[in-house]
């Protein structure tokens, strides 16, 4: 049964509240007192966070009564379209609160306070202190709209918002042009993605026929997304989930740096600490993986782009781990573990095990935002400014004992140390990934579990040996800034921080150790125990997020326990006797120097970026610049203008102030003026009534009219000052015939020039050869006497000369697409006459569209003409 | 009298007037001449009112042209005396001054 709770108003506030912030701080906050901007950034969002919980609260009461409780805002309808299956598709402001977003709006509103409680100390200095508190507040409520949004294209606004907060943050310091830079990388980069998750969203439009995800995923689970996908791609047909799911991994791989999308999030380290901590570690770059379970029951669909996924966040995973060992920068290592650890998710969401990758998701978002604003902590201590060099601190335990102590525990956590938070994730990640090697008979599955268990094995292996370098190297041995002599930029007596910033990072570093016992492990390795029942994660997860089933045998599970100890136990290891209480790069040392440059480099992806496609496209632009500035600007905009300068020069002599040149030139207009009148001027016009002739001409001032009109010489009419007059015409004005042909589609007609000698009749002037049957073509047409004549050219000596078709005047004949007819010619004069006493005689030859009757030869009656006024 | 030589008339005084105003540079002279075509088509209304006396509109539309070239007349000539007091001259040739 499904529950629904009257309108959650709640679900509302809890976006309108930072956004409020926002506006207010943004349009007031340079004028209003610190305090007040502390009071409206911060609390809105602890409002915020209060109302989350609230709702969530209420939510987990919701479950005892159905498993598939939702909490539901409609706000209002924003617009509907219209689909090529005539389906009309409305598409909701409608915010839904269920498991999954219910967790992800806990973070995101809990761990945002956080940081927001943060930044009245790390940047109350700062000039631009309400502007980032606004960004700050924008970014919580577009967040919150990409979470709680129940359909794509609102989860898109804030998809989209969030990375225009991004943007905006990281280059927030935007006087530094890398820091600019920074931001305009990542926003590009992002740019790639979102292409990517507007095609997804339109492919799941047009098969399940709705935005909502519910209506989504309900589709996909009905095997909507089965059938092939219409255009074959590289000679294989992917199905409709597997196009879909790929194009939306390749936004999740922009959102949520991944290969190859992934160059964007170390360079946007540029931003303030906070901004690290909350948007490129807790909470927007974990938005992709948010996406993939939120349609987890279509991704689970498609084996390929599941297969794709995992491969993709274990070489992420791999790949940034092994460049974090190398750095030497606090954030920058950070800001690489943290996209190793994205491809953690990503390979749990490719294996399946989607509550797993989202549990890590929720213990990252504590120990990577706590590591973060750790590392601002020690930034702010030395006086660091953007980014601080590990081999230059050193010993800081003594100088920031809460800041160690919070640093370790969190440090601990993304090791995998037993009973902290990252244990209980990364195991259950590792759990999923082994669980794929014995999903029976499918190689494709097996070979992918096997790459993403010992991929992912490794990648444990440095995230605890990098972790620790940074913990040794930072808060052990000797202050290597001590003595101002050397090199040593940094303070020479850092201090701990206020508490603004201290109680964030002791409440993250005790969520980091304590909130893995949400998801205690179903089964306990070594011991077998079944502790199903306190595996509280995976059972508020089952009612929104698919997955495949959690392996029970007990050598998987020891398996993927014994990998991820040994991963944790041998990086720490290894990190205690090559750091601990050391000043130098003893891995580097030991390393081959080039391969130490090149992963020190970054393996030099961002120049092989820049030579196979950002410097391609910017020498495009460049040749696309010139011909704007060639063609565009010189061709199109300046010779025009250049034209209209030069003739108005050239006719601007004619004002030259002379008056008898104005004099005469209005002399020679009365002139023409009185030329034109001189005589009177006249056309007829002829309209058709039964029988009946109306003859007509437009009227003219002073104008006075008599017809003559079957110009026989007598005139019918006398002088009169109306110009019509009706007539009959009667066989004996008939002057020929005339004969048109007729496209009965298009109304188009021609005249044809027939004559009483054999001619092949033109139908091809009025129909397109390709739609005319041989039946149709090949008439010869001549006129005899009254009557026109039609034969079969070639028909002629097969057949005898009854072969001929008569066609009567007046008449008309189908001839396919054509037609044609035969008409009586007369012909209508008019003489007209002006005030001045001055005549004109117009003529007109008018086809008659009926015909006569014609006299008998034995008949002398004649119709006479028929006189009408 | 028919109404042909009163239409003969006020041609050759419209002829006049507007030959007079294309050949002299005297803006007196023009003044005079631009006099002579608006009395022209005074001529003329006055004419057709007599061949159509129904109403009295040509006469009613020969005052009207009478108090406007009155009125033209009196700013034209001011303007003439303000010119002339400037430039020490009438001839139009040299009052270009309105040029592109």
């Amino acid at each position: 049964m499904h529950v629904e709770a009257p309108q959650q108003i709640l679900l509302l506030l809890i976006i309108l509240f930072p956004l409020g912030g926002a506006i207010i701080n943004g349009l007031l906050g340079r004028y209003m007192a610190k305090g007040l901007v502390t009071l409206v950034g911060v609390g809105s969002v602890a409002l915020s966070f209060a109302l989350a919980v609230v709702s969530f609260v209420e939510l987990y009461g919701l479950r005892h009564e159905s498993e598939t409780a939702t909490l539901v805002y409609h706000f209002y309808e924003w617009f509907s379209l219209k689909l090529p299956s005539g389906n009309v598709v409305a598409v909701n402001v409608r915010f839904v609160m269920d498991s999954l977003s219910g967790v992800m709006t806990l973070i995101v509103t809990g761990v945002g306070g956080l940081i927001h409680l943060y930044s009245i100390g790390y940047m109350g200095d700062d000039e631009g202190y309400p502007r980032f508190m606004s960004f700050l507040n924008l970014f919580m409520a577009s967040m919150l709209i990409l979470v709680l949004g129940s359909s794509m294209p609102v989860m898109f606004v804030g998809w989209e918002g969030v990375g225009l907060c991004s943007y905006l943050l990281i280059g927030f310091w935007f006087e530094n042009r890398d820091y600019a830079a920074a931001g305009r990388k990542a926003f590009v980069v992002n740019r790639i993605g979102d292409f990517g998750v507007l095609i997804g969203m339109f492919i799941l439009v047009g098969v399940a026929g709705s935005f909502e995800f519910a209506d989504i995923n309900s589709a996909a689970m009905a095997g909507e997304f089965r059938p092939d996908f219409p255009v074959w791609l590289l000679g294989v047909a992917p199905s409709l989930a597997t196009v879909a799911c790929v194009f939306l991994f390749l936004g999740c791989t922009g959102k949520s740096a991944q290969i190859p999308l992934y160059i964007w999030l170390p360079d946007a380290m540029a931003g303030p600490t906070p901004v690290s901590a909350l948007i490129h570690a807790a909470t927007m770059v974990t938005a992709g993986v948010y996406l993939c379970c939120r349609l987890s029951p279509l991704f689970i669909t498609s084996d390929v782009a599941m297969s794709i996924i995992a491969v993709t966040g274990t070489l992420t995973a791999l790949l940034a781990a092994s460049i974090a060992v190398v750095q030497r920068e606090m954030k920058k290592i950070l800001a690489y573990s943290t996209v190793s650890q994205l491809g953690f998710m990503f390979a749990a969401v490719g294996v399946g095990a989607f509550a797993a990758g989202f549990f890590h998701v929720f213990t990252h978002a504590f120990f990577k935002a706590c590591l973060f604003l750790g590392a601002g902590s020690v930034m702010h201590a030395v006086h660091a400014h953007g980014d601080a060099d590990i081999f230059k601190l050193g010993g800081l335990r003594k100088a920031l004992p809460i800041t160690r102590l919070t640093f370790l525990a969190s440090c601990l956590a993304i090791a995998g140390f037993p009973l902290t938070s990252g244990f209980f994730s990364k195991d259950e990640i590792l759990l999923g990934a082994a669980a794929q090697i014995f999903r029976p008979d499918d190689m494709l599955m097996t070979s992918v579990g096997w790459f993403t268990l010992i991929g992912l094995t490794l990648a444990a292996v440095m995230t605890a040996f990098y972790m620790f370098r940074l913990y040794f190297l930072t808060f052990t041995g000797e202050y290597r800034s001590a003595d101002q002599s050397g090199d040593h930029p940094y303070d020479a007596h850092p201090h701990e921080s206020p508490p603004a910033m201290t109680i964030p990072l002791v409440v993250l570093a005790v969520g980091a150790l304590t909130v893995g016992f949400l998801g205690l492990p179903h089964v306990v390795p070594i011991i077998g125990t079944h502790l199903s029942d306190y595996s509280w994660w995976g059972h508020w997860m089952e009612a929104s997020v698919a997955g495949q089933p959690v392996p029970e045998q007990m050598y998987i599970v020891n398996l993927a326990s014994g990998l991820a100890f040994g991963a944790m136990a041998i990086g720490i290891s290894a990190a205690w006797v090559l750091y601990r209480n050391k000043s130098t790069d003893a891995l580097a040392e030991k390393m081959p120097a080039r391969l130490y440059q090149l992963a020190f480099d970054k393996w030099r992806v961002d120049e092989l970026y820049a030579a196979t496609i950002v410097n391609p496209i910017k020498n495009v632009a460049v040749v696309a610049g010139r011909a704007d500035m060639t063609f565009v600007d010189a061709v199109m905009t300046k010779l025009p203008s250049f034209n209209v300068r030069e003739a108005g020069r050239i006719l601007a002599r004619l004002q030259n102030g002379v008056v008898h040149v104005y004099g005469a030139v209005v002399v020679v207009g009365v002139v023409a003026v009185l030329a034109w009148f001189w005589t009177p001027h006249s056309r007829i016009e002829a309209a058709f009534e039964g029988t009946r002739v109306e003859l007509t001409t437009p009227q003219g001032l002073g104008y006075e009219y008599r017809w003559d009109a079957n110009s026989d010489g007598e005139f019918e009419t006398q002088w009169k000052g109306t110009p019509g007059t009706t007539f009959e015409y009667g066989h004996d004005d008939m002057r020929g015939i005339a004969v048109f042909l007729k496209n009965t589609h298009s109304g188009i007609e021609h005249r044809i020039d027939v004559t009483d000698e054999w001619m092949p009749l033109p139908i091809e002037s009025v129909v397109p050869a390709e739609f005319l049957s041989p039946r149709d073509t090949g008439f010869e047409v001549r006129i005899d006497g009254e009557f026109l004549l039609f034969r079969k050219a070639h028909a002629r000596t097969k057949l005898s000369g009854m072969k001929e078709i008569r066609l009567p005047m007046g008449k008309s004949g189908r001839l396919g697409p054509a037609r044609v007819s035969s008409r009586p010619l007369v012909e209508a004069t008019l003489e007209v006459r002006n005030a001045f006493g001055n005549t004109r005689r117009a003529t007109k030859e008018i086809a008659l569209p009926f015909g006569f009757e014609a006299p008998t030869h034995a008949s002398l009656t004649r119709p006479a003409h028929e006189v009408v006024r | 009298m028919g109404i042909g030589t009163y239409l003969a008339l006020a041609s050759v005084l419209f002829g006049v007037g507007a030959a007079g105003f294309l050949a002299r540079r005297n803006m007196l002279i023009q003044l005079m001449s631009i006099e002579l075509m608006l009395n022209s088509v005074n001529v003329l209304l006055l004419a057709f009112n007599r061949v159509n006396p129904s109403n009295h509109d040509g006469q009613v539309f020969a005052f009207f042209v009478i108090a406007v070239a009155a009125a033209e007349a009196a700013l034209g000539l001011a303007i003439l005396i303000a010119y002339y007091r400037v430039t020490k001259t009438l001839n139009t040739d040299d009052a270009t001054l309105l040029k592109y």
